[in-house]
Parts: C-alpha cells; structure tokens; sequence
C-alpha cells in the first residue's frame, strides 16, 4: 500500500482514538487516591501455581497473593483484587482497572517500555519438561517437536529466541490450557515456571513429566503505570523493609519450597 | 489518566493480522459448507428418517445448542485425545466449528421445512417425484428460500465466535491480536484494530451472502 495512505489511515485512527480517549484526571497521584479511598485495586492472576492459585474455598491464594495482601495491610487499605489472565497482566493495569500488579512478572527491558517495575519480590526459573518418552537432552532435540508456551509469560519472550529452526512452537492463552495440551498429548513438550512444572508432576505421576532444559531464570517484580513515581517508591520501601525483616523469604519458602535467592535492587 | 494512542505499530505488523483474518476466514467458509452439508442431512432426518434416527439428531442438536462452544473446542482439542481421536488445533477448530454450526443449522432448516405447505409436497408426489426428488426440490429449496437470513445471520454470528479458538492455539485473528498485544503492550491499538477487521468481514459476508441470495433465489426463480 502507498504510503499516502499508509498516513492516511493512521491519521484517522489516530483522530478516531483521540475522540475516544480517557480525558486526564484530576492531579491526585495514585498513592494519594490509595490512602485518600483507603483501597488498593492489585490486579492477578490466580492461574499460575504457586505464585497465584485459588484455594479450595475460590479464595485468591499464592505467594503473590499474600505478597499483595501484607503490602495492603501495611498501607492501611482494604484491597481488591482484579483477577486477571496472564495477557491481561499489563492491560488491565494500563487501562486503569488495577493500580498495581502484582503477577510474577519477570523484569525484562520490553515490558520496562511499556510499564514501571518496582523492585523484584522474588525469582523464578523457566524450564521445558515433557513425558519421560520425550527425548530432549540439548535444544537442538526440540527441532520437529511441538512446545506449548503461554502468551505473555517469560516463556513467550524467551523460548522462540532459544529454540533452533524447525521447533513448532504452541501459543495457549492461560498456563491451564497449556498444561492441558501437554496432558493431553497435543504438545510434546511445554515450558513454563520450574515451580508449576512441580506442581504438575506431583500432580501426574503416571505421565512420568521431568525437566529437560533450563530457558532462563530472572526477577520478578510489581508493576505500575509510567509515571506512578509516588506509588512506585513506597512500594520500593515497603519491599526493602519486608526483605530485611524477612517477610518475603518467609512467604516466598511457604508457597514455592524453596529458599528466597538475595534479591537485587535498582 | 492519559494514554497515547501509537497506530504505527500495528501497521509494523499488518502482515501477520491479514494471515490471522484468512485463517478466520477460511475455517468460517469451510464450516459453514460442511456444517450447511450436516445441517441438510440431519433436517431430512429429523423430518422424513425412522423414529431412532430422529431421536439421535433431536439429542445431538439439543446437546450442542445448550452447551457452551468454548466447552466444545475444549472437548474435541483436550479430551478426544483420550480416545484415540487427535487432531491439531486448526482441525479441531474446524471440526467443532462445524458440529455447531450443523446443530443450529439443522434448527434452523426444520422451521423452513415446516413452514413449506403440505400441498406443494403432495404436488410433487403426486408428479411422480421420489421422496429424494421431491425433499430436494419442494422442500429444501423453498425451505432454504425461506430461512436464508436466518442462516446468514447464524453464520455471522459463527465466524464472530470463532474468535474463541484462539484458546486452542489454532492462529486465528483473535490469536495472532493477544500474541501482538503481548509482545508490544499495545492492547488498545490491536484490539481496536482486530475489531475493526471482525466488523469489515462480517459486513463482507453479509454483502456476499445478499449476493448469493440474489443469485440463487431471485434470479434462480425467474429464470
């Protein structure tokens, strides 16, 4: 197509969205609407064991479930929270529906373009597993074999880089499709977080699941939106004061099994 | 709160949101062709078969029309698998696509069916035509006259629906929209964008199946 009309076109969606575009608020920050309202709106997702999960009562319930109830409770707000898929991580908070999140996000510089991280409350590592029958010992045994990941997880930003030419790989929208996929024999093999992995395979003894590749591990931290900077620091401190007195450590080992790794700051 | 609209980056990707509309595209016209098919198949069943056959066609209509779809892709991609049954995300797209679009259709095709009036069937037996002969040209073509809109609506309202595939992983308009989305956290613009496309391919079939009508029904009938 021209590129008249290439301009053309975005001229009119442009006009169009500009109509339609949410007028700016009044000049009260985030934090100040927060402690003003006395409530938090954290957006999650309850789909992705063991940092989000709903418990046996469809009460919110993981690591960062708990992570987001204690921050709340030291704001002195009452909070509620947006149970969001994993797509809906960033949207939600970019659309105004939440005023935090705070879904193990993994800090990667791309997101970093789109939203503001607060310091990381945790780690995570990302992993392919597959049946036991399954032969993947290095990645280029991923070629010709179907991997399902989920859209908008580390996975997604990280397993198309390290897969070599020939992998087929498998877009699901949640973490539970995903699973289901690899359950059900339609991937021959899925990537996600080591810890969901477990919680699988304990799950599934009889599909023999085990790890084959380590993806990556990184930091995982709250978001907010660009130019949140109020909201941002007092989530830095509250972060900085639960690392010290060892409340993260203590949820983190609760939920995940494992120990808290030292979390770096910026 | 502000937010600045950035258009250019769903042009970056145009190609690949052409690709996710053929594929809706072509899983809509290829189910609406077979589900057309099973659809006539099963009306002439459900109106002229023996007691047994009718009694399976009422029991597969009502299941489908009373059950969620995004349950039923669920069944055919996750479940099937347990019984020997695998097939990929696009052919399982396609093939529940078409067992729904079959269950409202033949709903659909009873009421024109019904609404053909006895003397006209008599007409035709009565000129030596076989029950085939007379179902083909005394009641499924009237029938079809009849409930066209209501078919053309239906399958509007299929390829609409199709958007839930995606969570199957099959590549379509829908899937390839939360892909892009994800990757450059512009969710406004694409899906601004995506249903733009949806409202642009259903005022096409629209205008296609008008067509259609026109040249089968109106044209078709005078000459």
């Amino acid at each position: 197509m021209s590129a008249h009309l290439k301009h053309l076109v975005i001229a009119m969606l442009t006009a169009l969205s500009t109509m339609l575009a949410i007028q700016p608020a009044n000049a009260e920050n985030t934090l100040e609407k927060i402690l003003s309202a006395k409530k938090i709106r954290v957006a999650i997702d309850v789909a992705n064991p063991p940092f989000g999960i709903l418990d046996k009562s469809g009460q919110p319930d993981g690591s960062d479930v708990a992570v987001a109830r204690q921050l709340a409770k030291d704001l002195g707000a009452e909070i509620e929270f947006v149970q969001v898929p994993s797509t809906g991580r960033i949207p939600a908070l970019l659309a105004g529906r939440a005023d935090v999140t705070i879904a193990s996000i993994s800090v990667t510089t791309d997101r970093a373009k789109a939203v503001m991280y607060c310091n990381p409350n945790g780690a995570l590592s990302i992993t392919i597993f597959a049946p036991q029958s399954v032969k993947i010992k290095t990645p280029a045994d991923l070629v010709g074999k179907r991997v399902g990941i989920t859209r908008a997880t580390l996975e997604e930003a990280t397993v198309p880089k390290m897969a070599p030419e020939g992998t087929k790989i498998v877009w699901f929208d949640d973490l539970a499709s995903t699973v289901q996929a690899l359950l059900s024999g339609q991937v021959d093999a899925a990537a996600m977080t080591a810890f969901a992995e477990k919680t699988v395979a304990d799950a599934n003894p009889a599909k023999q699941l085990e790890n084959k590749l380590l993806v990556t591990t990184a930091f995982y931290g709250p978001i907010v939106r660009p130019g949140d900077f109020e909201l941002r620091q007092w989530i830095n401190t509250w972060l900085f004061v639960n690392a010290q007195n060892g409340t993260l450590a203590t949820i983190y080992k609760k939920y995940t099994g494992v120990d808290l790794p030292p979390l770096p700051t910026f | 709160m502000h937010y600045v609209f950035h258009f250019n980056v769903v042009w970056d990707h145009w190609r690949e949101l052409a690709e996710g509309a053929w594929l809706t595209i072509r899983l809509s016209v290829l189910a609406m062709v077979i589900g057309l098919a099973l659809a006539t198949v099963c009306a002439y069943a459900k109106a002229s078969g023996p007691r047994a056959v009718r009694l399976g066609v009422a029991t597969y209509v009502e299941v489908i029309r009373n059950t969620p779809f995004l349950v039923q892709i669920f069944i055919v991609f996750f479940s099937l698998p347990a019984l020997g049954i695998s097939m990929d995300a696009n052919e399982a797209a396609l093939a529940a696509m078409v067992v729904n679009f079959g269950a409202y259709g033949t709903e659909i095709l009873r009421a024109g069916i019904e609404a053909v009036s006895h003397g006209q069937i008599d007409a035709a037996r009565a000129l030596g035509l076989t029950r085939l002969q007379t179902f083909r040209h005394a009641v499924l073509f009237p029938a079809l006259k009849i409930v066209f809109p209501a078919l053309a609506s239906q399958f509007i309202l299929l390829m609409l629906a199709s958007s839930v595939v995606s969570a199957i992983s099959a590549v379509e308009l829908t899937a390839v929209t939360n892909s892009l989305q994800s990757t450059t956290f512009r969710p406004f613009e694409f899906y601004f964008v995506a249903a733009g496309l949806y409202l642009f391919m259903a005022l096409g079939f629209r205008a296609i199946l008008g067509g259609v009508y026109w040249i089968v029904f109106v044209r078709g009938d005078r000459a």
